[in-house]
């Protein structure tokens, strides 16, 4: 299954970065060393077995935008199911970051015009802090107006912390189907083996697919913290050699298991019951996995 | 998928009458759930209880077949280990307490739970 995704947005904006933090395990201080896009870079994700995002990253360069637009356009813009459009914060030119934007928005409907499409407020860590709210709504207000009448969703990201997770793993939870039948079975298990909370990683990015949660937690931004957390520590496993398998926190009135579950995905089981023995979550863990394994089988085959 | 937290109420429910500790073990001798007075106790007696178990087992001639039930006369109690499906079940009771009514609550706990953990024990 196949599900082509456009990357696109000013030159320098940051959109060959993030591709590369999450899809090609660079850390944020190696984008450094990445050039400018030529052109289009094609590249094929495999996300959850037989999910293939295939991203088409647009170089932002304006002679190349120009060519999006008027030779190529039936080419880019057919059958979009995602377009992920990247500003930055920091543009000077604002109005002509508008006008492309507009024209792509123009191309989209045209051409496929289901597609949903994300707009990201990027290089946010460059702005002050007390700036940030202010900036990001004045942003957002602008995009909704002019995006009229296609709806955007907006998010703020820097690739120095977690609200990149937070992005990509919306942008991939509308592209996964039936999504909900995935829920609705975490939703079991969490209640079977009696855990606080549940959630679903993708294997290689560690973005969030799905979560179950039957403990309210304080921070909204776990997700995206852990993502990025474990991430990084599977990048340092992997520089001694060595692969992350699982990893186990506990301490007096709390436990947390990280595991892997199918072969694309990876769980985190959070007790708060200390009574409960980590041998009886594992066990819950690995039993749950054939049938994961089934039905993950059975969501793709249709 | 086993719910931890009735597998502990089975288990406290034998846990009367003189008996200490009733101590559910996976086949690698990690606990699974128990009914005791308290964390440390339980987990020295599976300890404990796990290594007899496998040496025993290890030890026994394949003629004779799979070990099926351990009795402990020790100084300060009395000891039950036997195995339900692949998991390893031990009582540890106060030594006034008979050997026959260890046993017998041995048996009642594993007729309770050898169908379910058998349906769990394959993974």
């Amino acid at each position: 299954m196949k599900k082509k995704v456009l990357l696109m947005g000013k030159s320098g904006s940051g959109k060959t970065s993030m591709r590369s933090i999450i899809f090609s395990n660079y850390i944020a201080r190696d984008t450094r060393r990445l050039g400018a896009t030529i052109d289009v870079e094609h590249s094929h994700v495999r996300f959850l077995g037989n999910l293939v995002l295939n991203l088409w990253d647009c170089g932002g360069q304006e002679a190349f935008m120009e060519n999006y637009f008027a030779s190529q356009r039936d080419h880019i813009f057919k059958n979009v199911e995602v377009l992920i459009y990247v500003f930055d914060v920091e543009s000077r030119d604002v109005e002509k970051d508008m006008h492309y934007y507009q024209s792509c928005l123009e191309a989209i409907m045209t051409n496929s015009k289901d597609a949903k499409i994300f707009c990201l407020i990027h290089k946010m860590d460059l702005v002050q802090e007390d700036q940030r709210d202010k900036i990001y709504n004045e942003r957002v207000q602008e995009l909704q107006t002019r995006s009229l009448p296609l709806q955007v969703i907006p998010f703020r990201t820097s690739i120095w912390d977690e609200t990149l997770y937070k992005a990509w793993s919306s942008i991939v939870y509308s592209l996964i189907p039936n999504v909900q039948l995935l829920e609705s079975h975490l939703d079991n298990f969490c209640k079977i083996c009696e855990a606080d909370e549940i959630v679903l990683f993708e294997r290689m990015t560690f973005l969030v697919i799905a979560h179950s949660t039957r403990v309210d937690n304080g921070d909204v931004h776990r997700f995206e913290k852990i993502s990025n957390i474990i991430k990084q520590f599977k990048l340092s496993c992997s520089r001694t050699q060595g692969s992350f398998q699982s990893m186990e926190v506990r301490h007096s009135n709390f436990a947390g298991f990280i595991d892997y579950l199918t072969g694309n995905t990876y769980v985190m089981v959070i007790m708060s019951d200390p009574t409960i023995q980590s041998a009886a979550t594992l066990m819950n863990i690995s039993i749950a996995r054939k049938h994961f394994e089934k039905l993950e089988g059975a969501q793709f085959s249709k | 998928m086993l719910k931890p937290k009735l597998i502990s109420q089975v288990l406290q429910q034998a846990t009367t009458g003189g008996v200490k500790a009733t101590i559910l073990l996976n086949p690698e001798g990690s606990l699974l759930a128990f009914a005791a007075q308290s964390d440390r106790d339980a987990r020295i007696y599976g300890a404990i209880a796990s290594n007899i178990w496998t040496i025993y087992s290890k030890h026994c001639k394949p003629e004779v077949g799979p070990l099926s039930f351990l009795m402990l006369e020790c100084e300060e109690g009395k000891v039950a280990i036997t195995v339900v499906s692949t998991m390893i079940l031990c009582l540890v009771a106060r030594d006034d307490v008979e050997l026959g009514i260890l046993k017998a609550k041995c048996e009642a706990l594993t007729r309770h739970l050898e169908e379910p953990l058998s349906r769990v024990a394959g993974y």
